[in-house]
């Protein structure tokens, strides 16, 4: 066995090991069900609750993807506006490390009161959380470009627009890359905060649900189809980059 | 014209354009550049020449603002005063006309060897294609043939500065500009990289400027020295006539002119020391 894989079977172990200790541990010391139900209970849950589940997961993977695609969208936008304009860069700069010094969960009762009950101020928050990381990120990839290499390809012949497509986009996509990994999950928060607050539906509303009706076991599930989410959002970015950013430091075979 | 089909003893540079004078028939001419940042002078009052198919260095202690010469010739930087005229016509922005390597190889991590060398073409918004061939020769020519599809983490500092020069070289430049090429490498390289630099110039009968603060580098390379003492009015830059026989090989290196030269450059410096 490689070594990959005896980590990944150490990683196994240990995860099953926090399992039993949990299905035996709780009863054992006589934690109620309604505080902490024994993992077969949530996987018994989880299992009845399938197809709800699903419907209300995939409402918010809809919610989470279109805030991250229009973070990702205006974060490189303005990132592009601060690397090629730079007199602007003294105006967005300030403006934005402001903006992000405001807790957004904090302002998400005014995000709803703002876009209503339905998806937008899902959408909104999902977005609002996750600009920021890939807008600063961006600004590195697309910015923080060795002088050398701006002098020769300057000395090549290359235009503006040439530097940009074969030189600042390549060297911004690894960056990117790891801005998504942050977003991601951040966008996925913006989502299920706006669940939890309106709406009837999504993953945030089921966890909602749940601790309306005591019902513990089915707060635990949504829960665990939410970090299924998650994960399968930062292994599809694992994936491109093990694909396309092959190239990059991190990504080396030694 | 096709350059790909070229054969490979052709690696000439290709005629001037047409219309363009050559006044004196100078490949580069500097006189009395100055350059200041702020209150500091970095470089004052350079005047010399390069002729066509001439090797020049210019060598100078650190700090004494040889590179920052290089980059006003090559006009990535404006000087405060003087004139430099490259193949007859004033610089007044980027050169267009020239292969530059400095002395990190700044290759794209993202490329392979011969599509970092294709790079100089794109740039210029070629076709790659029309130049595979010529990227080819070159590669070969600097020994990198089973190196065509690595990466550049995948090779070595000499070897990445190999790529570099491949790249300065992929569009026959008339001039070619060089930072300090090998001064991040170890002695034994950097003397192999020399002549091999020198083997590829005397192919293509290139016109080559070198900045270098090693004194036994530039006379080995050079056919002229640029001797830049250091900051202030006192010390100001002297040329320097090799007339070391071509080709040059490792017993040049035992041959008493080149001792002698190599004191006399040396001598330069002390003297500026003394004003």
């Amino acid at each position: 066995m490689n070594e990959a894989g005896q980590n990944a079977g150490k990683a196994t172990l240990a995860f099953v090991a926090i399992l039993l200790a949990w299905q035996f541990g709780a009863p054992w010391a006589r934690i109620p069900a309604y505080v902490l139900p024994v993992p077969t209970a949530i996987a018994q849950k989880f299992w009845q609750t399938r197809a709800v589940q699903l419907e209300h997961l995939g409402q918010t993977a809809s919610t989470t993807l279109l805030g991250l695609a229009a973070a990702l969208l205006v974060g490189v936008l303005l990132a592009l506006l601060v690397v090629y304009a730079r007199s602007l860069r003294a105006v967005v700069l300030p403006v934005l490390a402001a903006f992000n010094s405001i807790p957004k969960i904090a302002i998400a009762p005014l995000i709803v009161m703002w876009f209503g009950l339905d998806t937008e101020p899902k959408i909104v928050l999902a977005f609002l959380l996750a600009l920021f990381p890939i807008f600063v990120n961006s600004v590195t990839g697309l910015g923080e470009i060795e002088p050398d290499m701006l002098d020769l390809s300057r000395l090549l012949g290359g235009n503006a627009r040439r530097i940009f497509v074969k030189v600042r986009l390549w060297h911004a996509a690894p960056h990117i890359a790891d801005a998504l990994k942050v977003a991601f999950p951040m966008s996925l928060v913006g989502s299920v905060v706006g669940e939890f607050i309106s709406g009837n539906r999504g993953a945030g509303y089921l966890v909602m649900s749940g601790q309306m009706t005591l019902d513990t076991p089915l707060v635990f599930a949504a829960l665990l189809s939410i970090t299924a989410l998650a994960m399968a959002g930062i292994g599809a970015v694992a994936f491109f980059e093990r694909t396309f950013l092959s190239w990059r430091p991190s990504m080396r075979s030694r | 014209m096709l350059q790909a089909a070229r054969p490979l003893a052709s690696l000439a540079p290709v005629d001037p354009p047409a219309g363009v004078s050559e006044r004196a028939g100078l490949a580069v001419e500097v006189r009395g550049v100055r350059k200041d940042f702020g209150a500091t002078t970095a470089v004052a009052e350079l005047s010399f020449e390069v002729r066509p198919h001439q090797f020049v260095s210019i060598v100078g202690p650190s700090g004494c603002g040889k590179s920052t010469a290089l980059r006003i010739i090559a006009g990535l930087l404006r000087s405060t005063a003087g004139t430099v005229t490259v193949w007859g016509d004033r610089v007044k922005g980027p050169l267009a006309d020239a292969g530059m390597v400095f002395q990190a190889p700044v290759l794209l991590p993202w490329r392979n060897v011969i599509d970092n060398v294709l790079f100089a073409c794109e740039m210029r918004g070629e076709r790659a294609e029309r130049y595979r061939l010529r990227a080819r020769e070159l590669i070969q020519l600097a020994g990198l043939r089973d190196f065509e599809g690595h990466y550049p983490h995948e090779l070595s500092g000499g070897m990445q500065q190999r790529v570099s020069i491949c790249r300065s070289l992929l569009l026959h430049p008339r001039l070619l500009l060089m930072d300090e090429p090998f001064g991040a490498l170890d002695v034994m390289t950097r003397e192999r990289m020399g002549f091999e630099l020198l083997r590829l110039c005397d192919l293509g009968e290139y016109t080559v400027l070198f900045v270098t603060h090693s004194i036994s580098e530039a006379v080995l390379l050079s056919d002229a020295i640029v001797i830049m003492r250091g900051r202030g009015d006192a010390a100001k830059p002297h040329t320097l006539e090799i007339d070391l026989p071509r080709p040059r090989t490792l017993a040049t290196l035992r041959d008493s002119r080149f001792v002698e030269l190599a004191a006399a450059v040396r001598e330069e410096f002390e003297l500026g020391r003394g004003s």
